[in-house]
C-alpha cells in the first residue's frame, strides 16, 4: 500500500517535472522568436541614437543612451561676441552686405566631449569660429543664417546653420563627437552688441539625429501630408463604404446582386492592371482641369490624386455589410413607425451601435493610406504633397551613409502607425483574425 | 438625399410614391443614392479601367497613344503566336487530364478504364505540346520577363512555406496553457504594422555589408573579412555561392536565387510570421475541444493529435495563407523597391532582385511603355489566375471543411 502511493508520488513528480521541462522549452521557443520579431526595432533605436561615428566604428551601445554625456554640464552663460567684418569666407553664399566673423573661446565642455578632445589632442579652451552672413539682403538687421565652425584650422571643418533664435551647435559630422558639446543660440544679432547664449542643450543632444532627419528632409511636411492623406481617404471611405453597406445589408432594389458581384470582382483585379490606366485617368482629369476650368495641378501633384482613388474599397463595405446584417430587423420596424428614414436609421441607431467594424475599417485603411508608396510615386513629381513614405525612401538615398539619420527617419515614419496600433491593438488582431486580410 | 426632408411622421402618403409599390420604388431610388458615390469610384478607379488597360496593351502606347498594334505586345513578351497555343494548349491538356483522371470513380468501373486512357492521351499530348512550344517560347519571348517570372517564382518558394511552417508552429505554441498570450501576439505581430518603407530602410541596413547588424555579428564571431557575405550587393545565386563555400563549381542552372533576393525573402518572412500566426490562432481556436478529448482517451500521443486533428483541420487556414503568400509575392514592390532601388536602380543588383511587378513598373515609369507594361500586367494576372486555379484544385482534396 505504501509502496503504491510512493510509487504513484514519484510517478507524478516525474510527470511535473517532464511537464515544467516541455513548459520551459516552449518558452524559449516564443522568447527566441520575440527576440527575432524585434531587434530590427532595437537594431533601429539604437542605430538613431548612435553618431555617424560611433555607427561607422561598430560601437554596440550608443553613448546617447548612456548618462555620460549629460551629467556634470557646464551652466549657461551669455558671451558678447566681437564681431568684425570679413572678405571671403569658405564658399559662403554671396551677400551684397558684409559678413561678419567673431570667435567665442570655449573654456567648457560636457565630461563627453571633455574625454574624446583629450583622444584628440586638442586643448581647452579652443575657439568657435561665428560667422553671420545675411542672405536675405535685407539689411544687417535680419540676420538669419550663422556658421559656427569649431577651430576649423585644427579640428575641420564642420558647420552647421542656425536660424536666429534657433538652438544650434557645431556639428562634428567628421568626428566622433557627433551632437555633443556646447550649443548656442544667437540672442541679439546687433553686430555692434553680438550677444551669443552657450548651453548644454540637453534635449538637443538626446534627439539629435531625430532633429536632423527631421530638418534635412523635410518631414514636417512630409507628416503634415501623410496625415492629411490619410484622415482624408479614411473620411472618405467611411462615408462610401457605410452607405453602400447599408444598402446592400438592408435594403431591396433591382440589380443588387450584380452590383454586389462588381463590389466582388475588385477583389480580383490585381492592382499591376488598374495602375496604368489610373495614372492616365488622373493625367486625362489634369488636362481637363487645367484646359477647361483654368485650375493647373488640381489632380496632379495634389492631395485629390492621392487619395480620391481610395476612397472606396470593397473590404470595408464587405466588412460593414456583414456587421449591418446582423442587426435585428425589428428595430429596423419600429423605427418606421416612429417615422423614421433610412438615413436616419442609419446615422442615429446603426453608427452608434457598429462602433467596432468602424474602427477596424478606420485602423485598416488608416494603415494602408499610411503605407502607400508606389501610387505617390507616380502622381506626384515636387515634394508639396509628397507622404512620408516616399519622403523617407528619397531620403534614404540623400542621406546615403548616414544610417543614423536615416534610422531617425524610420522612427518618425513608423511612430504613428505604432501609436495607432497600440491604441486599437484589439479591434486590430480580431480585425485580422475574423476577416483573414492581407495589407 | 431628398429622404431626408420628408416629413418624420407615420402618417400614410398621398401621390407619388404612395402604396407599397411606391415605398418599394422609393427604397430602390434611394439605396441607389447611397450606393452611388461608392459605386462611382469603384468604376472609375477599379472596374472601367481593367478594359482600358486591355485597350492600351492592344496599342503601342508611350505616354501618347501610338498605333493600334493589336496583339503585337503580347507577342513581344511570349514569342511566336504558334508557340503560345502550343503552350497554352499543352497546359489546358494537362489540366484537363488532371481533370479526367479526377472524375473517375469507383463506380464508373466499365467507363473507367476509357477515361483512363483518355486521360494518359491527354497528358501525353499535353506534355508534348509543351516541349514543343516551350523551348522556343522562352527562345523567342521576352527574356526578361521569364527572368522576373523564375525570380518571382524563387521569391514564392522561398517565403511561404517557410513562412507557414513557423507561424504554424508559433500558433500552437501560442495556442497552449501560455501565459501573456495577448502580449506574445503583440510582439509577433509589430513588423506586420510597422511601415514598410521604414522597416525595409531598418533592412536594408541591417544587411548593410560593412557595418550593418549581422556582418558585424558575423565578423565578431571570427569569419573572415573577406569571406562576409555581401547580401543585398551580392548578385550571384545562393546554389553558386554554396559551392564556392564547398569548393567546387555549380552550373548555372543551380545557381538559384541571388544573395540580394535572399535578403529580400528573409525581410519578407520576418514580416509575415506574426500575421500569419495571428490568423493561425484563430483557426485553431475554430477546432472543437472534445475531439482532442475524445483522442486522447483513445490514447493517442502529441503527435497523433498534431498529425490526425490539428493539421486536417486547420487546412482551410493553411490554404487561405498558402494562397494569399504566393499571391502576395506576384503583387510585392514596396519593400523591394526600398531594399534594392533607393540609390540605386530597380532589380539591383543585375536585375537579380527584379520581379515580375518590379519588372511592370519598370517598364511603365521608367520606359514609358505603357502599352508593354500593360501586356505584361495582364500575362501576369494569367500566370496568377492559373496557379489561383491549380491551388484550388489541389486544395479540393486536401482541405477538410468542417
Amino acid at each position: 500500500m505504501a509502496s503504491a502511493t510512493a510509487a504513484a508520488t514519484r510517478e507524478s513528480r516525474k510527470y511535473r517535472v517532464r511537464g515544467a521541462i516541455v513548459k520551459g522549452f516552449l518558452y524559449l521557443i516564443l522568447t527566441l522568436g520575440a527576440i527575432v520579431a524585434m531587434f530590427p526595432f532595437a537594431w533601429m533605436l539604437l542605430t538613431a541614437s548612435k553618431t555617424y561615428g560611433e555607427h561607422s566604428q561598430k560601437v554596440f551601445w550608443p553613448a546617447g543612451l548612456t548618462l555620460r554625456p549629460y551629467v556634470n554640464l557646464p551652466p549657461t552663460r551669455e558671451i558678447v561676441v566681437d564681431m568684425h567684418p570679413t572678405e571671403d569666407w569658405h564658399g559662403a553664399p554671396a551677400s551684397s552686405s558684409p559678413l561678419l566673423e567673431g570667435v567665442i573661446p570655449v573654456h567648457e565642455v560636457s565630461p563627453f566631449v571633455a574625454k574624446r578632445l583629450e583622444r584628440e589632442g586638442i586643448t581647452l579652451p579652443f575657439n568657435v569660429l561665428i560667422l553671420a552672413i545675411d542672405t536675405t539682403d535685407d539689411g544687417i538687421q535680419n540676420y538669419d543664417r550663422f556658421v559656427l565652425t569649431v577651430d576649423s584650422r585644427t579640428v575641420g571643418q564642420f558647420s552647421t546653420r542656425i536660424r536666429l533664435g534657433q538652438w544650434g551647435g557645431p556639428d562634428y559630422a567628421g568626428g566622433p563627437r557627433g551632437r555633443w558639446g556646447p550649443h548656442f543660440k544667437v540672442i541679439d544679432p546687433n553686430p555692434d552688441h553680438f550677444v551669443v547664449k552657450q548651453a548644454w542643450n540637453v534635449w538637443y543632444m538626446f534627439f539629435g539625429n531625430y532633429i536632423k532627419a527631421w530638418r534635412e528632409a523635410n518631414f514636417a511636411l512630409y507628416t503634415r501630408n501623410s496625415a492629411i492623406i490619410t484622415l482624408l481617404t479614411i473620411a472618405g471611405v467611411m462615408v462610401t463604404s457605410t452607405l453602400a453597406a447599408y444598402a446592400f445589408a438592408r435594403m431591396d432594389f433591382p440589380g443588387k446582386n450584380t452590383l454586389f458581384a462588381a463590389y466582388l470582382a475588385t477583389y480580383m483585379i490585381p492592382w499591376t492592371v488598374v495602375m496604368i490606366p489610373d495614372y492616365l485617368i488622373i493625367v486625362a482629369l489634369e488636362d481637363f482641369f487645367k484646359e477647361t476650368l483654368g485650375i493647373a495641378n488640381a489632380w496632379y501633384n495634389n492631395w485629390t490624386a492621392l487619395t480620391i482613388p481610395w476612397m472606396v474599397n470593397a473590404f470595408s463595405v464587405f466588412l460593414l455589410r456583414q456587421f449591418f446584417a446582423q442587426i435585428p430587423t425589428e428595430l429596423f420596424d419600429a423605427a418606421l413607425i416612429d417615422g423614421c428614414g433610412h438615413l436616419r436609421f442609419l446615422t442615429q441607431v446603426v453608427l452608434p451601435i457598429s462602433k467596432a467594424p468602424l474602427m477596424s475599417v478606420i485602423v485598416f485603411n488608416g494603415i494602408w493610406a499610411w503605407n502607400s508608396l508606389q501610387w505617390p510615386l507616380i502622381v506626384t513629381s515636387t515634394p508639396d504633397w509628397r507622404p512620408i513614405t516616399v519622403g523617407l525612401s528619397s531620403f534614404m538615398s540623400e542621406a546615403g551613409a548616414e544610417t543614423q539619420l536615416i534610422m531617425a527617419g524610420s522612427v518618425i515614419t513608423t511612430i504613428p502607425i505604432l501609436l495607432l496600433y497600440f491604441f486599437t491593438q484589439k479591434q486590430f488582431t480580431e480585425g485580422i483574425a475574423t476577416t483573414g486580410l492581407k495589407g | 438625399m431628398a429622404a431626408t426632408e420628408q416629413p418624420m411622421t407615420p402618417v400614410p402618403r398621398r401621390g407619388l410614391f404612395a402604396g407599397r409599390r411606391g415605398r418599394r420604388i422609393r427604397e430602390a431610388i434611394q439605396a441607389y443614392l447611397f450606393l452611388s458615390p461608392g459605386t462611382l469610384l469603384l468604376f472609375v478607379f477599379q472596374l472601367l479601367p481593367v478594359g482600358y488597360a486591355f485597350y492600351i496593351s492592344l496599342h503601342k502606347w508611350r505616354i501618347q497613344k501610338g498605333d493600334f498594334i493589336a496583339l503585337d505586345n503580347y507577342l513581344k513578351a511570349l514569342g511566336e503566336p504558334l508557340d503560345i497555343l502550343w503552350v497554352i494548349g499543352g497546359l489546358m491538356l494537362l489540366a484537363g487530364a488532371w481533370m479526367v483522371w479526377r472524375s473517375i470513380k469507383p463506380e464508373t468501373s466499365g467507363k473507367g478504364f476509357l477515361l483512363r486512357g483518355l486521360s494518359a492521351l491527354m497528358l501525353i499530348f499535353g506534355g508534348l505540346a509543351l516541349i514543343l512550344g516551350f523551348p522556343d517560347m522562352l527562345a523567342h519571348g521576352d527574356e526578361d520577363l521569364f527572368k522576373s517570372l523564375l525570380i518571382t517564382f524563387y521569391y514564392s518558394l522561398g517565403t511561404v512555406p517557410i513562412q507557414i511552417v513557423l507561424s504554424f508552429l508559433l500558433a500552437n505554441i501560442l495556442f497552449q496553457d501560455i501565459r501573456g498570450r495577448a502580449m506574445w501576439r503583440m510582439l509577433y505581430f509589430l513588423p506586420y504594422v510597422t511601415v514598410t518603407v521604414a522597416s525595409a530602410a531598418v533592412w536594408t541596413s541591417i544587411f548593410e555589408p560593412r557595418r550593418g547588424l549581422i556582418n558585424v555579428t558575423l565578423a565578431a564571431l571570427g569569419v573572415p573579412e573577406e569571406h562576409l557575405p555581401q547580401w543585398i550587393f551580392e548578385a550571384a545565386g545562393i546554389g553558386t555561392l554554396i559551392g564556392r563555400w564547398l569548393g567546387f563549381e555549380v552550373p548555372s542552372w543551380a545557381a538559384g536565387p541571388s544573395l540580394a533576393l535572399v535578403a529580400v525573402i528573409i525581410y519578407n518572412i520576418w514580416t509575415f510570421v506574426g500575421y500569419n500566426t495571428v490568423i493561425y490562432l484563430a483557426g485553431l481556436g475554430t477546432i472543437p475541444h472534445e475531439l482532442y478529448e475524445a483522442a486522447e482517451i483513445d490514447g493517442a500521443s502529441r503527435w497523433d493529435l498534431l498529425r490526425h486533428i490539428t493539421i486536417p483541420l486547420v487546412s482551410p487556414t493553411t490554404y487561405f495563407l498558402v494562397m494569399m503568400g504566393v499571391l502576395g509575392t506576384f503583387r510585392a514592390f514596396n519593400h523591394i523597391y526600398v531594399m534594392t532601388r533607393v540609390g540605386r536602380t530597380l532589380g539591383f543588383p543585375q536585375g537579380t532582385t527584379m520581379t515580375a511587378s518590379i519588372l511592370i513598373f519598370k517598364h511603365f515609369w521608367e520606359g514609358h511603355r505603357f502599352g508593354y507594361a500593360s501586356a505584361l500586367a495582364f500575362i501576369l494576372t494569367g500566370v496568377m489566375l492559373g496557379l489561383t486555379w491549380i491551388q484550388n484544385r489541389v486544395s479540393e482534396r486536401r482541405v477538410f471543411y468542417g
